[in-house]
């Protein structure tokens, strides 16, 4: 799998040179166009722009508008669809025979395109000719492409050397018919709307359209990935379940992969791991709900503006600290500190802590971690809250800390419900913290001294190291990703409806 | 006749005074707010705010229960003093003060509880209550001297911002009563109510001066007149003229004050 997006990235860089210049020869005319543009609208009314429907500048951004953006959705468009047409192309020519046992069509066809583009990289470090390119046989093939660099694995087939000369033939013509239709409809764009800049033509309105247009685009785009993303979550996740049984991932009590052999003896549960975000996440807001709310209380209706100005940027600055940081924190001092105190000969002599690693040491950084977070939610939420509520409860006798549990608390609360559940799913997806600090040991225990490890951390040493991507060890991932995902997006529509909620109340 | 209302006026002078404000100043960072004014204000009397925008009513009338604290750059010096004793000594606990001198705000504030627990918290916070009938019993009387009871009664554990305007402003007045104050000052009160609201808060104001010394700020000149036995005047900070409100509306000594009650500035 890597193999190949390394090999479809080195594909890119062999084109790159054309597709740059076609770019440059795109916006080089939306560039003319602007000007030309923008002169003819000029000159229909005889200088005075008056005459004309919209400003000068926006005939030319009609005109440059109409060259650039049609040409760039065909470029990418094309950059797309390209290798798909070719790559079918190409694969239908090989033989079934071809394909030999314990081998696919798309292993094969990635070695035709190491070789297309070993032979292309020769041809342009100029170690052969195209002619040579062409003639040369398929016991040659190897040696010529080890000398540009290209190593290859298993010898070259002569159906491999053809369908990589066919691939290569039809890459180039691909790039230079690319080439021709991208720049011609940059042309007719550019003809089009010239030719419409009369007086008349109502360019304000239409550009009006063309912003309207790239804004819905750059929207879809942010939809369409995430869609993406999840429809592929959605597929791996099916692919998991049919290697491996639904019932026992959602209800078996034990995860214990195996990596020797393929499938088989692997118990891949999700309940402990759930049970670790669960508890670590539960520690960690109640360290992070407390502190953060207090202070944000404090923040907002006590101190002064000149302790405001400066502990505010300064509690945000914790949330700029990168988790890793807060990772290594855990593992090198926290949970040392927390042995010294809970571990055997520890200073309270209970023995309750085995190692630095445990759901504690996780938890209590987590909470340190996202005290920036709730505090700057609340402190917003209690700002919010209208001073008249405040005048009217002091008016009547209320002491300031009265004001603040009987009316400003209650007034917040929605909002400071949300912002905690906005919390606790950043919890729940926080990955570096509990890779460091809370231990790998997937375990049902109730007792916080204890490692345990959480869903993102199995998720990471589920892909890392030499797994087979096909197999139910390394597919779980992708169920444990969409699991936590489901979890997360339930709690962040909890947390937005109830924050809108409250919104409501004062508006 | 004559004789009767000399007698009248006599009686007035001679009451007690329950507030007695000597050169306050007041500033809001540089804004000079209100320039030395000195007043005494009588027991049992309703005593009228009146004059243009932004010429200080509610920051005087706030300097009387201490609401300015609340605020940063608010700096108050001068003497005020209630009962003859200073309110702005440090001795005093300016939470104490307020229970004593209770305040009804220009926009109605109803805080987002129930109606009942917006007129309980007051007797809540400082006791009042020996029982919960007890604390039932203050409620229905507040609101009943607010004029809002017949509108509630059926809903007191209805949400209190779920009223109109005018139903909360009255909910504000009955919550403002609850807790006995000696003295309620009323910022523009009537200013979101409607013509039969108006005439029963301004019945509840005459009420309430049989025992308590009200100040109200209002816009209203006829209102200053009905509810009002004192008024005073103030301009651009100053305090113009003070006086018995019959004088004011009849007779006024200062020219700015005329101008303005037949309305040429404001
Ligand atoms: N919180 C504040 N901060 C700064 N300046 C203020 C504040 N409140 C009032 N002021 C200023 O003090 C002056 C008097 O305001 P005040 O609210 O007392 O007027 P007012 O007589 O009550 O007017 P209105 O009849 O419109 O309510 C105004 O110039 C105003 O700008
Ligand atoms: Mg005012």
């Amino acid at each position: 799998m890597i193999r190949q997006v390394r090999v479809a990235q080195s594909g890119m860089a062999g084109d790159q040179m054309s597709n740059a210049m076609i770019l440059l020869i795109v916006l080089g005319l939306g560039a003319v166009g602007y000007f030309l543009g923008r002169r003819r609208a000029l000159a229909k009314v005889g200088g005075d722009p008056r005459g004309l429907h919209s400003l000068p500048r926006y005939y030319g951004a009609n005109v440059a508008m109409n060259a650039v953006v049609p040409a760039l959705v065909l470029l990418v468009g094309w950059l797309i669809i390209q290798p798909i047409v070719i790559n079918s192309a190409v694969s239908g020519m090989i033989p079934e025979s071809a394909v030999s046992e314990g081998s696919s069509i798309s292993l094969l066809m990635s070695d035709v395109r190491r070789v297309a583009d070993g032979l292309d990289a020769a041809v342009s470090q100029g170690v052969m000719t195209e002619a040579e390119a062409l003639r040369l046989d398929e016991d040659a093939v190897k040696e010529a492409l080890a000398g540009v660099g290209v190593a290859l694995g298993a010898d070259v087939t002569a159906e491999t050397l053809a369908a990589a000369q066919r691939y290569r033939e039809m890459a180039g013509t691909g790039n230079v018919l690319k080439a021709i239709v991208i720049i011609g409809a940059a042309l007719i764009g550019f003809a089009v709307a010239f030719g419409r800049t009369t007086p008349d033509f109502r360019a304000r309105n239409v550009v009006e359209r063309g912003v309207m247009m790239v804004l819905i685009a750059a929207a879809s785009i942010a939809i369409l990935t995430t869609l993406g993303i999840v429809l592929s979550l959605i597929f791996n996740t099916v692919e998991f379940f049919r290697l491996y049984p639904a019932s026992q991932f959602f209800f078996s009590l034990s995860w214990n992969p195996s990596f020797s052999g393929r499938g088989g003896g692997s118990e891949l549960g999700i309940l402990p791991l759930l049970w670790g975000t669960l508890y670590i996440s539960f520690i960690a807001l109640l360290v992070a709900v407390p502190i953060g709310l207090f202070a944000a209380i404090y923040l907002s209706e006590y101190a002064s503006k000149s302790v405001r100005s400066v502990a505010k940027p300064l509690l945000e600055l914790l949330a700029g600290i990168p988790t890793i940081v807060y990772g290594l924190f855990a593992l090198l001092t926290v949970g040392p500190l927390l042995v010294q105190v809970f571990g055997d000969d520890g200073a309270l002599g209970v023995d309750w802590m085995q190692g630095g690693t445990a759901v504690m040491t996780a938890g209590l950084v987590m909470g340190i971690m996202l005290i920036p977070f709730v505090s700057s939610l609340s402190d917003d939420i209690i700002n919010a809250v209208p001073q008249a509520m405040r005048d009217g409860s002091l008016g009547l006798g209320a002491t300031h800390s009265e004001t603040v549990r009987q009316v400003i608390l209650p007034a917040a609360l929605p909002g400071i419900v949300g912002a905690i559940l906005l919390a606790a799913s950043r919890a729940i997806g926080e990955t570096m913290i509990v890779v460091l600090g809370a231990g790998a040991a997937a375990r049902l225990s109730m007792n916080p001294f204890d490692a345990m490890t959480t869903v993102t951390a199995k998720i990471v040493s589920q892909l890392t190291g030499d797994s087979d991507f096909a197999s139910p060890e390394a597919l779980v991932a992708f169920a444990l990703g969409i699991s936590l995902f489901v979890i997360t997006l339930g709690l962040n529509v909890i947390a937005m409806m109830i924050v809108r909620k409250y919104r409501e109340q004062y508006e | 006749m004559e004789d009767m209302i000399q007698m009248d006026r006599a009686m007035s002078t001679q009451q007690d005074i329950k507030i007695r404000a000597n050169g306050v100043q007041v500033y809001y960072g540089e804004n000079h707010a209100i320039k030395d004014v000195s007043v005494e204000i009588q027991d049992k009397t309703v005593t009228a705010f009146i004059g243009p925008s932004g010429c200080g009513k509610s920051t005087f009338l706030r300097c009387i229960n201490r609401m300015n604290d609340t605020i940063d750059i608010c700096r108050v010096t001068g003497d005020i003093r209630i009962d003859d004793e200073d309110i702005y000594d440090p001795r005093v606990d300016p939470v104490q003060l307020r229970a004593k001198v209770g305040m009804v705000f220009q926009k109605p504030n109803p805080f987002p509880k129930s109606i009942y627990d917006n007129v309980a918290y007051g007797p809540k916070i400082h006791g009042l209550a020996a029982s919960k009938a007890d604390l039932d019993e203050i409620v229905e009387k507040a609101l009943r001297r607010g004029a809002i009871w017949d509108e509630v009664k059926d809903r007191l554990h209805a949400p209190g911002t779920g009223l109109s305007g005018g139903q909360q402003q009255r909910l504000c007045i009955a919550r403002a009563i609850a807790t006995e104050p000696e003295v309620l000052l009323m910022d523009e009160p009537c200013s979101a109510l409607d013509p039969i609201a108006t005439a029963q808060v301004e019945e509840l104001i005459d009420e309430l001066r049989q025992n308590y010394s009200v100040v109200i700020v209002t816009h209203s000149m006829q209102q200053a007149a009905r509810v009002s036995q004192r008024t005073a005047f103030f301009h651009l900070g100053n305090l113009v003229e003070y006086a018995d409100t019959d004088k004011i509306f009849t007779n006024p000594e200062d020219p700015r004050t005329e101008s303005y009650i037949s309305g040429r500035i404001g």
